[in-house]
């Protein structure tokens, strides 16, 4: 039996490959929850609204794997559309017997970062909480928080630059009919204005400017001789004073940005050694960045740590040891090989350290916005509430574009959206 | 000679504010005109209010007015009040409005027509004649067909008019008129998309049954301002204007009798929240707010009516008569006529094109309420467009539309041609990106140009315009090259209150200008940088706009966008971004997609996007 389904139906696997005790296929697109429900012959609306189903998908009277489905309705799914994940065994074997099932179906099979570039569409996420996500993956860990809080406190503050807006142009236009007119209350909202847009100024500073880089990883996997390469040279101020005792640390400018150079002590054998490692682990904020080095990249960076921030970079190092490729980086984005004798990968080691989350300048964009809103401020009380709304509309254009909402928001987003797997 | 045996190059169907400017538009670019309309008497006829200009209305006045309508005479030639609205806040939003006599005003409009020796033929249109694509004229109830070349259709409120006051239901275009019902069957018939729109008006009172004295007082102010730039006499007579604040009796009187109002049955949420018609609507939105302001307006000079400016209302008469009287002042008031709600249908925006050519056919036009707007000056200026581009039709000229970085009208006219509405559109300040440029005072040097490729200006206007733009040229050099107070003059003019009585002190070469013209050059000054940014965002999003999407062959492969959009796209094929976003239905998050399909294509459109987002 062949059920039509418009193409927009899109499924991939969101597990890696190979064997594993659960594997787990995304579907997504209007008409998936038919789709499903069909597929393990459940009845008509079964799947509606946020459900759990248990079920048998077979492929021509054969079975293939009793199965969970889980599902979303648009409103609340990842990618703003229907959606539905189906559990079943980690078989390969039985997830492809599933996708097989599903485009014979109709579905189609996901690009990279195609669910999430439909959230991106649908209006679900951001450029920044985007660019997070695809640095937090392409370390292959999908637990941990994703940080948008500075994201939705962005949001937020262009509510209530849309609310002053408001407020201002009803005056412009109905002022005459009310008679009263509007300027105080106006002015008392602009004040608040200042005062939180100041708010997120300070965020963003710590964001940028307080941006710690820390240097992990066991033992002898060269991390000492890393912060040499990167601080030689580079040192801004003499070592920073309360050293602790786990390292050294170094304020370094790496291609135009400020950033505190971290070495840490290195873990022994297996995992994150916790007594040499709690404090900075309780010293790493969500912005900060962590390299993990290890030997070749035997070595991976540990679940307490990849489970709390989103930028980590995993580094081989002496690669000089093996043949490397020299575009490993760009070509797997994920482990990074590095040399401190050939200085093979120091540069877009740089590189990804000195980008700061959204390649943007935040406190540069905040601080124009303030600007703005000071300068609204102004023409309101100087009888010009042409000139004050135009001010207006700067601050809030200033906004969109750290949210990736302005004009020019296509190109990072793209690039971190070809650099997901299929399943995200 | 006999109308039958005439064929008239531009035939106009309705005497409202829409068709006599699109009728005197085409007879001075010398076309033979004939205007059709239901009756002689009620030619110009103010429907409404007795009231000509507004914020941004009154800057659209004036750029009829540049464009040698009729309007902006009319209104001076018959002011009682006026009032510069916003003068706190600017220069760049400020309004002029005129309450007019509205007899007097209907009566020059007319007088107008006569003197420009237009031909009127009253009777009522009841459908057009010939082929939909082409239609040959149109056909009259009492004279038949009438052959003309090409149509403008401007019958406001009328298309199959429908009035309302509580629980009756009558037809008619406005109180006292017909309903337009075979032409509108005639259009349905010929499968054009319309779809119907419903406002209202407020009960008129006998001057001499309200207590005036209770009421505040709004006088006129005194200027020499005019609309228009003609800069003929003002008349002497002089009106004020009252003011009353409805009260809690008022809002329990609406409610008792909201059940039976027309217009809330069903069609509340319609309504756009920013634009309230009728008291009802008010009291429904705003629950909290006792008091509103009422505007007591004469209906003319020593009119013995007032209009209720604030008061419109559809509750039937018993509920309007509590309403009234609930008023300070009005305690013994007593309605003339009572207030009434009106349903009509205009045609859906997908079928106008930016002339205002009706897309599926070669020669017929529409203007004015018939294209979902409301008010007067929206109507002008509508109709004088309209009859310019059937002109054009005529002559083998370029069809033209004003654009919106630079006009009133091209704002108007770009969204209600390209998104549509879902309420009766109204023109409001905030719609113009580019409001600090579009002002009152340089209408008639930001339009001389476009008028002058229209064709549309007779001689003399042209004359004037010129010598308007000439005065403003030695100014600006002026200013250019005068140093005061230390300070280049044309940085002098940023200050906040710089003058132009000021200015012309201090620069002896300026005095023989007028204020008024030395005053608009100092605000483009003052205003330049912020113009300078807008216009420059409208070229980049004009240069972004221009992206082209000749790369794409299928539109149905793009899974970046949603898939309705696909389908559209794949019948419209737009080649270029710009021409995606004008098709009605593509939403913003569909251009994103495009652009991002075209990212991920990775084709060197990449790095060209990038060097002009970097700029
Ligand atoms: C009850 C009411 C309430 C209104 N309230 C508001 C308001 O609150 N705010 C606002 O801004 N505007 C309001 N207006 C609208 C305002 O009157 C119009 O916007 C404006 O008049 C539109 O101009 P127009 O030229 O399109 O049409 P109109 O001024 O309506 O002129 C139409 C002309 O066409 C003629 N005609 C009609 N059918 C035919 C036919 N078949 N053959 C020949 N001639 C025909 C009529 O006789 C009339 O002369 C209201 C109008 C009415 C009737």
């Amino acid at each position: 039996m062949r059920i039509k389904v418009s193409p927009e139906i899109i499924c991939a696997p969101a597990t890696p490959e190979g064997y594993s005790a659960l594997a787990v296929i995304r579907v997504s697109g209007k008409g998936s929850l038919d789709l499903i429900e069909r597929i393990m012959s459940l009845k008509t609306g079964r799947l509606r609204g946020m459900r759990r189903k248990l079920g048998v998908i077979s492929d021509n009277g054969k079975v293939i794997d009793e199965v969970i489905a889980f599902s979303w309705p648009a409103e609340r799914s990842y990618t703003g559309e229907e959606m539905v994940e189906i559990t079943c065994h980690g078989v390969p074997e039985i997830v492809r017997g599933i996708m097989d099932v599903l485009v014979r179906h109709g579905a189609g099979k996901a690009h990279n970062g195609e669910f999430t570039r439909r959230a991106f569409i649908s209006g679900k996420l951001n450029a920044i909480q985007i660019m997070t996500l695809a640095s937090k993956w392409n370390k292959g860990n999908e637990k941990g928080n994703i940080s948008g809080r500075f994201g939705r406190e962005c949001e937020e503050f262009i509510n209530q630059i849309e609310k002053v807006k408001e407020l201002l142009e009803g005056d412009i236009e109905f002022g005459e009919a009310h008679l009263d007119s509007e300027r105080i209350a106006i002015l008392t909202e602009l004040s608040s204005l200042i005062r939180d847009s100041e708010k997120l100024i300070q965020q963003a500073g710590k964001i940028e400017q307080g941006q710690k880089v820390f240097l992990m990883g066991p033992v002898n996997s060269g991390k000492s001789t890393l912060f040499n390469i990167l601080a030689g040279g580079k040192a801004l101020v003499s070592d920073v004073p309360g050293t602790t005792r786990d390292g050294t640390r170094r304020n370094v400018e790496l291609r135009g940005r400020k950033v505190l150079l971290c070495d840490t002590a290195g873990t022994g054998g297996e995992g994150l050694d916790i007594q040499a490692s709690k404090t900075v682990l309780d010293e790493i904020q969500e912005f900060d960045k962590v390299v993990w080095m290890s030997q070749n990249g035997k070595e991976s960076a540990p679940e307490e740590l990849s489970s709390k921030l989103p930028e980590i970079l995993e580094v081989a190092s002496k690669s000089d040891l093996n043949q490397v490729s020299k575009k490993s980086f760009e070509e797997n984005g994920k482990i990074l090989k590095l040399s401190s004798i050939t200085g093979e990968g120091i540069l877009l080691l740089e590189e990804w350290i000195s980008t700061s989350p959204g390649n943007m300048s935040l406190a540069g964009a905040l601080d124009r916005t303030v600007n703005h809103i000071v300068n609204a401020e102004k023409f309101v009380t100087g009888d010009e509430f042409g000139i004050a709304s135009e001010h207006l509309n700067e601050a809030e254009r200033e906004i969109r574009s750290i949210l990736g909402k302005g004009e020019n928001l296509t190109l990072s987003v793209e690039r971190a959206l070809s650099s997901m797997c299929v399943g995200k | 000679m006999k109308i039958s045996e005439n064929t008239f190059d531009v035939i106009v169907i309705g005497g409202g504010h829409a068709g006599i400017e699109a009728v005197l538009a085409a007879e001075r670019m010398g076309c033979s005109t004939l205007l059709v309309t239901a009756r002689y008497s009620r030619i110009g006829e103010m429907s409404c209010n007795p009231a000509i200009g507004g914020i941004a209305k009154g800057t659209l006045v004036r750029e009829i007015d540049t464009l040698d309508g009729s309007m902006g005479k009319a209104a001076d030639a018959t002011r009682l009040h006026f009032r510069m609205l916003n003068r706190r806040k600017g220069p760049a939003v400020w309004g002029p409005r005129v309450q007019s006599d509205a007899d007097a005003y209907a009566l020059f409009q007319r007088n107008y027509l006569e003197r420009k020796a237009i031909r009127i033929l009253e009777d009522e249109v009841i459908a057009l004649e010939g082929s939909t694509e082409n239609p040959e004229g149109i056909k009259c109830r009492k004279n038949g067909v009438v052959l003309g070349r090409t149509i403008v259709m401007a019958v406001g409120t009328f298309l199959r008019g429908r009035l309302f006051r509580g629980q009756s239901e009558w037809r008619g275009g406005r109180i006292g008129d017909i309903a337009s019902d075979n032409l509108e069957e005639d259009i349905r018939r010929r499968l054009f998309h319309v779809e119907r729109f419903k406002t209202g008006t407020p009960a008129r009172i006998v001057r001499t049954s309200v207590d005036t004295g209770e009421l505040g007082i709004q006088e006129s102010e005194e200027t020499d301002f005019r609309f228009s730039t003609d800069r003929k006499d003002l008349p002497g007579n002089r009106e004020v204007c009252y003011l009353t604040k409805t009260n809690r009796n008022t809002m329990i009187a609406a409610k008792e009798y909201m059940h039976l109002s027309p217009l809330l049955a069903g069609r509340i949420d319609g309504i756009g929240p920013r634009y309230c018609p009728s008291y009802e609507d008010k009291v429904v939105k705003f629950p909290e707010r006792e008091q509103h302001n009422i505007y007591v307006e004469p209906m003319g000079y020593r009119s013995r009516i007032f209009y209720l400016n604030g008061l419109s209302s559809s509750l039937p008469a018993e509920a309007q008569e509590k309403m009234v009287r609930s008023l300070p002042g009005f305690e013994k008031a007593i309605i003339s006529d009572y207030g009434y709600a009106v349903e009509y249908s205009y045609f859906h925006h997908t079928e106008i094109a930016p002339s205002l050519r009706l897309r599926r056919t070669h020669n017929v036009f529409v203007a004015g309420q018939m294209c979902g707007t409301s008010g007067y000056e929206e109507a002008a200026a509508q109709g004088l467009l309209a009859g310019a581009n059937a002109a054009g039709i005529v002559k083998g000229a370029k069809q033209l539309t004003p654009s919106r970085g630079n006009s009133y009208m091209g704002v108007m006219i770009d969204d209600i041609v390209s998104k549509g509405t879902d309420e009766p559109y109204r023109l409001f300040s905030s719609r113009a990106e580019n409001r600090l440029h579009i002002r009152q005072d340089n209408a008639d040097r930001r339009l001389y140009e476009f008028g002058k490729s229209l064709g549309v200006l007779s001689e003399g206007k042209s004359l004037l315009l010129e010598l308007n733009m000439k005065e403003a040229a030695e100014i600006e050099t002026v200013l250019s090259e005068s140093i005061i107070e230390r300070c280049q003059a044309a940085i002098w003019c940023r200050r906040p209150g710089a003058e132009a009585e000021r200015l012309a002190e201090l620069i002896p070469t300026l005095s023989s200008f007028s204020r008024d013209r030395i005053f608009s050059v100092m605000l483009d000054e003052k205003y330049s940088g912020y113009i300078r940014r807008s216009m420059k965002r409208d070229e980049s999003r004009r240069r972004a706009s221009s992206v082209n999407l000749s790369s794409i062959t299928s539109y149905m492969e793009i899974k970046e966008i949603c898939w309705e959009a696909r389908e559209v796209l794949e019948k419209a094929k737009p080649r270029t971004l710009a021409e995606a976003e004008r098709i009605p239905g593509i939403r913003p998050t569909d251009l994103e997609g495009l652009l991002l399909h075209l990212a991920g294509k990775r084709s060197t459109w990449n790095s060209s996007i990038k060097k002009e987002t970097d700029q």
